[in-house]
């Protein structure tokens, strides 16, 4: 019981973690920038959002399978990501992109881009205010998007289980977890698991929301 | 003061409505572009900070070329070393005072820049040292903009880029604020480029104006001949013209100062609101041009203060106003009134005439520094 809430935390936070860095200089360059095929671009990080997870989870099983683009035979090595805990935080990751992308995005929106002049005609180029000025100022959303990108990570199901299945002891998750026991009826794991995900999730959030009203709290001291 | 780091620009910026396209070199220390707001201003300041795309020509300070369009020269804005403050200060909001201060460290540094003096000297000019660990959020408009003057000040500058300084301030700040772009007019020896819709910021300040209408250049020169310009004057009557003039404390009772009008202590005196200063101390009269009553004969039973001794210098229609220039002291500019053309004609006012400007005490307004220290020029 507690390895799988450990497992699912620690693949939640990898798939996060995996996702944070591209996620927030993608969602920078749609903030800021103009260039065609923007829109096809901003549409395609959000697909995972709109279609169906089990959808999302085949087009990974494809990609990943043997004969796909990323499987074996193409690559010439193989990656070993089905039915892995590789797959596991692959899917995840790709799961909670769209959010962590269009929240990152609308964070660095409410960042005025003449502070980032302000900060070139003080000396520093292009990366040093990107890193000093820009992503400090959009921390909050930026916080935001990680937490909504690891909750979503946490709770993801669909895909989950069509790339990574739902392997007790290797790929089972919280979430695959608890449609296991009901559906082999042990109604009690069940309710145990549920109890778990409520005080984790539940803890989370609390914990996210203080922190937010701390950051505010120093904004305003 | 003609010893500042030559600036050189010549730039061309199709705009919305009209196209930026100016041609100017300064020598000045303080050189001022003024204009009604829409005139393309801030875009020229932007476009010299290197912050604007698609400009053509040339930009250059001192040997440094900073754009070059036909070599393809366009160095970066955070190579240029410029201190830029922007009408709304711009202040980092995720760091506190000195952090802002702290902000341009980094370029001083490389350029092996004394910064830590640096910093002692901006903090001590601009009287900061009260507010370095305030976060940005609880300073006022004039600490604001003394913050951000401070900031561009201690990043090592080799100009200056002032738009609009005293602009987005009331009338209160603005006499708070202004000792303070004194001070490091004398402080620190830097070229000054500053733009402002303000006729008095201007006047106060810079040494040569640049008058800028639809992207172009109409009238260069020193700030007062320039506008009081039949073709600038209605762009300065906008903010109302206010003639700008030195003066020296004589006396102070409890409510009036007596001063002296020019750069000693024996021209006209006037009586003017209570001054902080001590006998001798310089300052900055402000006395709007249509304040001024214009009398031919020195006036009796009168509750206006002052009966200054004039002689006309200039008479100029401007549409349904005469503006008159006279002279009051060897060493002090001109004084200008607004007066209606009627008036003018009934006065029969023509070069040479001797007469009586006469000035409410109340219409003037002091800019003085209480320290001492940023007195005006």
């Amino acid at each position: 019981m507690l390895e799988v809430l450990r497992n699912t935390l620690f693949w939640a936070a990898l798939a996060t973690a995996l996702v944070m860095v591209p996620g927030t200089l993608v969602a920078y360059v749609l903030a800021r920038r103009d260039f065609r095929g923007k829109r096809i671009v901003s549409t395609l990080f959000s697909l995972p959002l709109v279609l169906p997870p089990t959808a999302v989870g085949y087009l990974l099983l494809r990609l990943f399978s043997v004969d796909g683009p990323l499987g074996r035979d193409t690559l010439g090595i193989d990656l070993d990501v089905i039915l892995s805990w590789k797959a596991v935080v692959i899917a995840c990751a790709v799961m909670a992109t769209p959010l962590v992308v269009r929240t990152a995005r609308v964070s660095f929106e409410a960042v005025d881009p003449r502070y980032e002049d302000m900060a070139r005609t003080l000396g520093h180029g292009r990366a040093a205010t990107f890193l000093r000025y820009t992503l400090p100022m959009a921390r909050r959303g930026l916080m935001a998007a990680l937490i909504l990108g690891f909750t979503r990570a946490v709770g993801e199901f669909g895909a989950t289980i069509i790339l990574a299945g739902n392997i007790p002891g290797r790929t089972q998750t919280l979430a695959t977890a608890i449609f296991s026991a009901q559906q082999a009826g042990r109604e009690g794991e069940a309710n145990v698991l549920l109890i778990v995900a409520l005080v984790a999730g539940f803890a989370a959030v609390y914990a996210s929301e203080a922190l937010a009203q701390k950051q505010m709290d120093a904004a305003r001291a | 003061m003609t010893d500042a780091t030559p600036l050189h620009v010549r730039v061309r910026l199709p705009l919305d409505r009209f196209a930026l396209d100016v041609d100017f070199t300064t020598t000045h220390r303080v050189t001022g572009v003024f204009g009604v707001s829409g005139s393309g201003k801030t875009t020229l300041l932007e476009t010299v900070a290197g912050l604007r795309r698609g400009a053509s020509g040339r930009i250059r300070l001192g040997a440094t070329e900073w754009l070059d369009s036909e070599k393809g020269v366009r160095m970066p804005s955070h190579l240029r070393h410029i201190g830029y403050v922007p009408q709304d200060s711009l202040l980092f909001p995720h760091l506190d005072v000195l952090g802002n201060l702290h902000a341009g460290r980094g370029r001083a540094l490389r350029d092996g820049n004394h910064v830590d003096d640096t910093l002692e000297n901006v903090v001590r000019v601009l009287d900061l040292a009260p507010l370095l660990r305030r976060p940005v959020g609880m300073l006022s408009g004039g600490e604001r903009q003394r913050v951000a003057l401070g900031r561009a000040l201690c990043s090592g500058p080799r100009l200056l880029l002032l738009d609009e300084p005293l602009a987005s301030l009331d009338a209160g700040l603005r006499r708070k604020v202004l000792p303070f772009l004194h001070r490091v007019q004398a402080e620190f020896s830097l070229p000054i480029l500053l733009v402002s819709h303000n006729p008095m910021e201007v006047q106060a300040l810079c040494e040569d104006l640049v008058v800028l209408r639809e992207g172009r250049i109409i009238a260069r020169g020193e700030p007062r001949a320039v506008l009081t310009r039949p073709d600038v004057f209605p762009l300065a009557e906008h903010e109302g013209f206010e003639n700008m003039l030195p003066a020296r404390v004589l006396e102070s009772g409890a409510d009036t100062s007596r001063v002296s009008l020019g750069a000693g202590m024996d021209g006209p005196a006037l009586t003017v609101p209570r001054s902080a200063l001590p006998p001798g101390g310089r300052l900055l009269l402000s006395v709007p041009a249509d304040e001024i009553v214009l009398a031919l004969e020195h006036p009796a039973g009168l509750s206006a203060r002052n009966a200054v001794p004039a002689r006309v210098e200039k008479v100029q229609r401007v549409g349904p106003v005469c503006l008159v220039t006279a002279s009051v002291a060897s060493d002090a500019p001109p004084v200008v009134a607004e007066v209606t053309a009627d008036a003018s004609t009934e006065l029969h006012l023509v070069p040479g005439t001797v007469l009586f400007l006469l000035i409410k005490t109340t219409a003037v307004t002091l800019y003085e520094d209480p320290s001492g220290t940023g007195s005006p020029p």
